[in-house]
Order: structure tokens, then C-alpha cells, then sequence
């Protein structure tokens, strides 16, 4: 009987193997490393808490706001302007991202790199210059009523005016990993199809489109995820969400329980939707992709060249050239281009160093974490992935009062620094680091390091010499996302930033109340063409975000 | 064999990934460091910055004293001075409601002072325990657009507002805006809670449009988006500045009219602020005349210091004030927010 239950295991053992499944290996963590996963456990976790204590502190009255019928009307608010803004960002991102990686349309490498600009304008730019365009007093109804038109022909505000930015604005996550995806997927399946007596759409449903499932699955769960914590764009639009209302809570009665038990209940939707990714991907193993493999497929659009290009470039034109053209419209003129850049070197400068700061230390923090989590299945890799993903749902106002509250407290050498700025970002987007690494790492098979110190390395060398070069993309890609989303942020900032020390937003948000609408689309430009930057360079490098799935 | 090169080789791997995490720490430790010292006095304003840096500006100039401004939103600043009760980092709160200051005094985040400047200064316009003390104020009007409102239609009370002919055609901020908040206590205050409960249901019914803040209210109503709004006397004059077809109404001032809701903005200094006495100099200077004219030139407010000039706006002479205490209002606050939900 014992034999047989050997026997089980090991046919087990072999079965997994074969799927590609690897062994656990479960040695006891030494103690710098359970070191290390204190101090990122500390780090990551004591907001989250800081936030459950906070909700319930409140005993019945902060639970109280959580029963209310009312949270449960804009609990699917926001979950149907979220899926409501995937679904729009996979419509705009899925067919982009085919064309111009399986067709020979003219111009396909300068459009891709166009393809990820939308990733450099803050939604919330974007939603003031659709205000500006489709607002009840926009240029269109503007328009309209010159050519003897009555009432409003369109009116942005609302839920549906919030799935237009928000998917116009994020679906270069969707783009850019279905590209990458269909770029290094492997020609052959395709070819099989074809000859099966498939046609190019047979191709695409039977078998293109179950392969890119991991890609469209992370890129859904990046604008999913983002449209569940934004407040900017929404707020902007009118369109009452958790966020919105968590803001009100905090800023009409200055209620910070209720604030942390509504934020509570978005921490806990988040960790639903990661859980149900994970279940959705499954155990499935990851193929090693990319290096040796033939070139995809290309088709000759033919007469579909026409519609393809014309498909591109109202994707891009709708999320790239008209915010931009619109905001160049508000600055009015160069000059204003110019003094606004002379006078707001300061404010670049803060943004470009505590970004690159935060992007550096998250990805330095990622490849730990990504590392004990690839290799040590089991209890220690749950608590890691549920504490660095958790920070992406708390709203930028809750975290930073929390952040606030604690560093005072307990570190008060480090608040008041320039460094709360830096851990605010980190905390908020370290998810997307760790996301990017891990997804890297697991394409990695463990038994290149072992063969490396099998051949003498240590394993410091074996991780320097074997591993990072084969991940570096996937941790240059990550940065990235880090390093952008960072020099974004402004919610956070706003009050963990020292007295005197600004940032681009923050200086956009101040123009933007002062009425200054030529000052804050400037600042706006300098932003985005300091975000759109790197992403040139990146796409340059061709480091492919590609690992990201 | 393999097993002993494998365990030192582990112990190198763990060693350095402690001195990456104990460098990190030291980054931060060493890093930047705190740029506010104790001899300059930390101002958080919720003051637009273009109103109130002339002021500091010339206060820095006056007195020598260095000042670090940390400009934002003021309810989010009130939140972060509760936050940071434990280890106070601001002198000066500059609030632009004296409502907020009323909720941090309640807090026991203040420090009570009597400024002389603040003797001319009408008691509505001052906390009556010293805990704050109004700088300028705004008066709660009615904005038209003159093209799409005729002369003759003007409303002069904001009860006129629920009229069936403006239906769809008035908008209002939120109570994110804590100017709405005072304005609607302050008619549980006046008309008595069912009278305001109505007069408010009507104004819903008649599809009242709430906005996020009040510039949505004065650019809609300016833009043509509405015909009427409700907001402070300020927008009115920006409207004007922006060159949009406005009109202004300060509304109920006949006989047995309620009169106009004045909101003060407020200096305020913190419990456990590090530079007192520059703090209480601060706070001299904002109510000097110097510094009275810029706050009332910049940013269109009224002086609530009796004999100021007051420049292009109306001043509080000439108009009928609806008079209560901030005290009143931050009693009534938590009720007025049960009464009408959805602002």
C-alpha cells in the first residue's frame, strides 16, 4: 500500500514534469532571507492594516456605511464602468496590436511605437480634453449649433463619458502584450491550422486567440484594476464611483473610518480579481518563447489595406493626436511653451528622480520577491504575491493618509522628506514590478542556474551571470510601467509630498485650480513628452514588454 | 561536496541581498534630507497660491522669517493635520472655510489666539474661543448667464430657484465644497428644518444640477451650460475676468429676506507649533492692511476688517448678511449631511 501511494507520487512527479510543472523546492528559508520577506512584509502590509484597523476602529459606525443599500449600488457602479472600460480597451487594443504585428501594413513599426504613447497622458488629461471636445458646451455641440442644430448632440458626462477615457487611455497595456504575444508565438500552430483548411479568421478564433489568453487576461487585469482605483478621470467626467465617493466621505465630514472600510471592501474586491486570475491561468506552464523561433507569419492585407490603416489611425488618433493637438490648442502659444518649461525645471526635475527612484527600488524588490515567489511555492510566496499586489487597490488618498499616520509616528526622520513621495509610488506600483518579474522569472526553467553552478558559480553568480540577463527584459518592462505610472501619480503626492516640493501633476492640479488652462495643458505637454521619452527608448531597445505576461 | 560550495554559495547570495536592503534603508536614511527646519515657519494653505504667495512673499521681506508653503486642497489638508496630531509638522493652517477650522478645533489639533488685528472684526467672522480667526470672506450669490437670462427674470431670493421655469437650468456644488455644506445648514438654521427639507426636495425635483466643485459651477453657468447658479462672490468676478456673459445676484435682501451667507476664510495656528511666536506674527500680519489689500486685490474677496478699502467687490456694508456662528453651523453639520443625501 505504501508502494503504491510512492508510486502515485512519483508518476505524479513525472506527469508534472512533462506538463512542465517544476518541482517545489521548499529548503527552509535562511534567515536573511526570512529577513528580507519581513522587511518587504512590513513594508507592503502595515498600510493594508493600518487601513483594516482604521475600519474598525470605527466599530458600528464605519461597518454601518458598509451595509447601507447604497454601497451595493455603487459596488456595481464601479465594477460595471470597469468592465465596461476592459471590454472597450480590448476593442481598441486586440485588433491594433494583429494588424500591426501580422500584416505588412505601411508604417506598422512607427505605429507601434505611436501605439504606446496613450500610456504617457494621465487619464485625467484625457478626460479634460474630451471635456473640452464632447462636453455639453464641447467643440461638437459648439459645431452642432453653428450648423442650426438644437439641444446637445453628445454629453461626455457619466458612466459612458468614463469607459471612453478610461479604455482610450489604458489600452496600450492591451496592445502592447497581445503584441508581444502574437510577435514570438510559434508560426507552426498557425501553419498546421491552415493546412486543416482554416482561413485567416478560423486561424485567428481557433488558434491565435486561446493562445494569446495569458496576454489579454494580464493586459484586462491592468485596466480592470486601474479603472477600479481611479479618481482624477472619473471625477473629472462626473461619474460617482468608490473612489469618488471615498474622497467625499474623507472630505465633506472628514471621516477617515468610513474612508478605510469602503477602501477595505475595494482592497477586497482586487484580491478577488487576482485570486480568479490565478484560477483562470491555472497551473498552466509558460512555453520559453522567443529567442530561435521562426518570424510569425505575415499576411498581405491586399484590399484590406485601406480599412486596416484607417482601423490604426482612429485608434490612435482618438487616444494620441487629438489630446495632444487639443492641448497644443489650450497652450495657445509657444511661448507660453517655453516660459512654462523655464520656470518648471524644479518640478521635472522632482518628478524624473523620485520616478526613477521608486522604479529602481521596485524593481530591485521585485526580483526578490518575484525570486522567493517562483521558487518557494507554498505559504511564504502566497503572503508575498497577496502583499505587494494589495497596495494597487487602496485609493492614492487613503494610502497616503495612511502612509502619513505611520511614518509621523513611528519614523519621523523619514516623513517630511522628499523619500514619502518616493515610498507613496512604490507602494501604489510595485504590483506591476512584481507582476513583471515573476511573469519572467517563470519562464526561466530553474535548471539553467543549477547546470551554471553545477559548473562552479555561486549562486550569487549563477542569479547574475544566468538568470537576470535572460529576465532583464521583463525587469527593464517593468520599471518602465513603475517609472511612468510614478511620474504620474497624484493623489499620493499631493500629501505626501514635503512643504514646497512640487511635482508635474501636482503642478497641472494647481494650474487646473487657479484657471490657468493654458498653464496646465503646458505642464500637461512637458509631462507627456517626458513619460513618452523612456517609452521610445524602451520600444527601441526592443527590451519587449512582452515578459509582462 | 557539491553540498558545502552550494551552502557558502547561498550564504554569499543571502549576505549581499542583505547590504542591497541595508544600502536601500541608508539611501532613504541619508538621502534628502528633511528640508523644513525649525526656524522657518510651515504655512499649509489651501488658498489658491496665486492669492496668497504675494502675502508671504511680503511677509518673508518684512520680518526676515523664512516661510515653507504647502499649497492644496483644504479639507485634504485638514485630513493630513489629523493625521499628523501626534507629531505636528505645520505652524499655520490658511483654510479657505472657517468650517474646516471649526472640525480641527473640535479635533484638538489648535492653538488658541486672540490677534488685536481681529478686534475690528465682526464675532460670526471668529472663532469666539480664538481658535481661528477669519481673514476675507465670500458671500453666497447667484450667478446668471445674461443670455439666457432676460432682465426682467432675474431671480432675487434663492427661493425663486425652484420655480418650474428654471427646471434643468441651475446647478450647484456638492458638499465636497464645505461653502454648500454651510449654505444649506444655514437654511435648516433660518427657514427650520422641514421648510429648508422642502424648499431643497423642490430644487432636486426641478432636476438641480450638483456638481463636483464650484468652477464647474461658474464656467457652466458662463459657458451657457446653465442658466443659473448657486456659488461665492468671487467666481463672480473671475467669470468677468474670463470674459464670460455673467450677472450676479446677492439674493434675499429685502425686508425679510435672509440676506446673503458670508463664508470666511480662515487663519488658524496648530497645537504644538514649532515657531509660536513667528506663527503669531504670521497671523498679525495676514490682518494687517498691507497685506488685507493683497489678499482682497488678488483674489476678489471681501475684508471683513471694518474701514477696508474693498476694491471692485462689494463690501460687507453693503449688502444684508444672513448672520450665524460657525459654532452653529459645525453643530448642525452632521445633520444637514443626513437631511439631504445626494449633495
Amino acid at each position: 500500500m505504501l508502494s503504491g501511494i510512492q508510486k502515485s507520487t512519483v508518476e505524479r512527479v513525472a506527469w508534472g514534469e512533462r506538463l512542465g510543472f517544476r518541482r517545489p523546492m521548499m529548503s527552509p528559508l535562511t534567515p536573511v532571507a526570512a529577513l528580507g520577506v519581513a522587511f518587504v512584509v512590513l513594508l507592503t502590509a502595515s498600510p493594508l492594516l493600518n487601513l483594516l484597523t482604521a475600519a474598525l476602529a470605527g466599530g458600528s459606525r464605519g461597518l454601518s456605511s458598509l451595509l447601507s443599500g447604497s454601497v451595493f449600488t455603487l459596488m456595481s457602479r464601479t465594477l460595471l464602468l470597469a468592465t465596461l472600460a476592459t471590454l472597450w480597451a480590448l476593442l481598441l487594443g486586440v485588433p491594433p496590436a494583429w494588424i500591426l504585428t501580422r500584416t505588412d501594413l505601411p508604417g506598422r513599426r512607427l505605429f507601434r511605437v505611436l501605439g504606446v504613447l496613450p500610456l504617457a497622458i494621465p487619464p485625467y488629461i484625457g478626460a479634460l480634453t474630451y471635456i473640452t471636445l464632447l462636453g455639453p458646451v464641447g467643440l461638437v455641440n459648439k459645431a452642432y449649433h453653428a450648423m442650426g442644430g438644437a439641444g446637445q448632440l453628445v454629453n461626455i458626462y457619466g458612466l459612458w463619458g468614463g469607459v471612453l477615457v478610461l479604455g482610450l487611455f489604458t489600452y496600450p497595456y492591451i496592445l502592447l502584450l497581445a503584441g508581444s504575444a502574437l510577435e514570438s508565438s510559434n508560426p507552426a500552430l498557425e501553419e498546421a491550422a491552415r493546412a486543416a483548411g482554416h482561413g485567416p479568421m478560423g486561424i485567428f478564433i481557433r488558434v491565435t486567440l486561446p493562445l494569446l489568453r495569458p496576454s489579454l487576461l494580464a493586459g484586462s487585469l491592468l485596466v480592470f484594476l486601474y479603472a477600479l482605483s481611479d479618481f482624477a478621470a472619473v471625477s473629472f467626467l462626473r461619474v460617482t464611483t468608490f473612489t469618488t465617493e471615498i474622497y467625499q466621505q474623507l472630505n465633506t465630514r472628514f471621516d477617515l473610518r468610513s474612508a478605510s472600510a469602503l477602501s477595505s471592501v475595494l482592497v477586497l474586491l482586487t484580491l478577488l480579481v487576482l485570486v480568479a486570475q490565478r484560477k483562470s491561468l491555472g497551473r498552466r506552464s509558460f512555453v520559453q518563447r522567443g529567442s530561435g523561433a521562426k518570424p510569425p507569419t505575415v499576411y498581405p492585407l491586399g484590399r484590406w489595406k485601406a480599412p486596416a490603416l484607417l482601423c490604426t489611425y482612429l485608434v490612435l488618433g482618438s487616444s494620441v493626436f487629438l489630446p495632444i493637438a487639443l492641448l497644443l490648442y489650450q497652450v495657445g502659444s509657444p511661448g507660453i511653451l517655453f516660459q512654462t518649461l523655464a520656470s518648471g525645471q524644479r518640478y521635472l526635475w522632482n518628478s524624473l528622480w523620485t520616478g526613477a527612484v521608486a522604479a529602481t527600488v521596485a524593481s530591485g524588490l521585485a526580483l526578490f520577491v518575484a525570486y522567493l515567489i517562483d521558487r518557494r511555492k507554498g505559504r511564504v510566496g502566497l503572503i508575498l504575491t497577496a502583499a505587494t499586489q494589495l497596495g494597487y487597490a487602496i485609493p492614492g488618498t487613503v494610502l497616503g493618509l495612511s502612509l502619513i499616520l505611520l511614518y509621523n509616528t513611528y519614523v519621523p526622520w523619514i516623513y517630511g522628506t522628499a523619500a514619502m513621495v518616493v515610498l507613496g509610488y512604490l507602494l501604489r506600483y510595485l504590483p506591476q514590478a512584481v507582476q513583471g518579474s515573476v511573469a519572467a522569472l517563470s519562464q526561466v526553467d530553474p535548471n539553467l542556474e543549477e547546470a551554471a553552478r553545477g559548473l562552479g558559480r555561486s549562486s550569487w553568480q549563477a542569479l547574475r551571470e544566468v538568470t537576470i540577463p535572460l529576465i532583464r527584459p521583463g525587469m527593464a518592462a517593468g520599471w518602465m510601467l513603475v517609472f511612468i505610472s510614478s511620474i504620474k501619480e497624484v493623489a499620493a503626492t499631493l500629501l505626501l509630498r514635503p512643504a514646497g516640493f512640487d511635482t508635474l501633476p501636482v503642478r497641472i492640479w494647481i494650474a487646473t485650480i487657479e484657471v490657468d488652462f493654458a498653464g496646465a495643458a503646458a505642464t500637461s505637454l512637458i509631462l507627456i513628452a517626458t513619460t513618452a521619452l523612456p517609452l521610445f527608448l524602451i520600444k527601441r531597445l526592443d527590451a519587449g514588454i512582452s515578459q509582462l505576461d | 561536496m557539491l553540498k558545502t560550495v552550494e551552502t557558502t554559495a547561498g550564504r554569499n547570495a543571502t549576505r549581499r541581498m542583505i547590504l542591497l536592503i541595508l544600502a536601500w534603508m541608508s539611501v532613504i536614511a541619508l538621502g534628502p534630507s528633511a528640508p523644513t527646519t525649525a526656524s522657518e515657519l510651515v504655512i499649509y494653505s489651501g488658498r489658491k497660491e496665486s492669492a496668497i504667495k504675494p502675502a508671504v512673499d511680503l511677509f518673508e521681506q518684512r520680518t526676515g522669517v523664512k516661510v515653507v508653503l504647502k499649497t492644496g486642497k483644504t479639507s485634504g489638508l485638514a485630513n493630513e493635520i489629523l493625521q499628523e496630531r501626534r507629531r505636528p509638522r505645520a505652524d499655520i493652517f490658511i483654510a479657505t472655510e472657517a468650517g474646516v477650522c471649526e472640525v480641527l478645533a473640535r479635533g484638538g489639533v489648535l492653538d488658541p489666539y486672540a490677534p488685536p488685528g481681529a478686534r475690528p472684526i465682526p464675532p460670526e467672522y471668529k472663532s469666539s474661543k480664538g481658535f481661528w480667526t477669519g481673514i476675507s470672506g465670500r458671500a453666497r450669490v447667484i450667478l446668471y448667464n445674461k443670455g439666457l437670462v432676460r432682465n426682467e427674470e432675474v431671480p432675487s431670493s434663492v427661493l425663486d430657484l425652484a420655480d418650474a421655469k428654471w427646471r434643468g437650468k441651475v446647478a450647484i456644488a456638492g458638499t465636497l465644497e464645505r461653502t454648500t455644506l454651510s449654505w444649506l445648514s444655514a437654511l435648516v438654521q433660518v427657514m427650520g428644518e422641514s421648510k429648508a427639507k422642502a424648499y431643497v426636495d423642490d430644487l432636486v425635483r426641478g432636476s438641480l444640477k450638483i456638481l463636483p466643485d464650484n468652477s464647474d459651477v461658474w464656467r457652466g453657468v458662463g459657458s451657457g451650460e446653465f442658466a443659473l447658479g448657486l456659488t461665492n462672490s468671487p467666481n463672480y468676478h473671475l467669470a468677468l475676468k474670463a470674459g464670460l456673459p455673467v450677472g450676479v445676484v446677492y439674493p434675499d435682501q429685502g425686508q425679510k429676506g435672509m440676506g446673503s451667507l458670508v463664508n470666511p476664510n480662515a487663519v488658524a495656528i496648530l497645537k504644538g507649533a514649532k515657531n509660536l511666536p513667528e506663527a503669531r506674527r504670521f497671523v498679525d500680519f495676514i490682518l494687517s492692511r498691507e497685506a488685507q489689500a493683497i489678499l482682497v486685490g488678488h483674489a476678489f474677496e471681501i475684508p471683513l476688517v471694518r474701514g477696508m478699502d474693498a476694491g471692485q467687490v462689494r463690501p460687507l456694508s453693503s449688502f444684508k448678511a444672513l448672520t450665524i456662528s460657525q459654532e452653529r453651523l459645525a453643530d448642525l453639520e452632521e445633520r444637514t449631511i443626513k437631511l439631504f443625501p445626494g449633495f
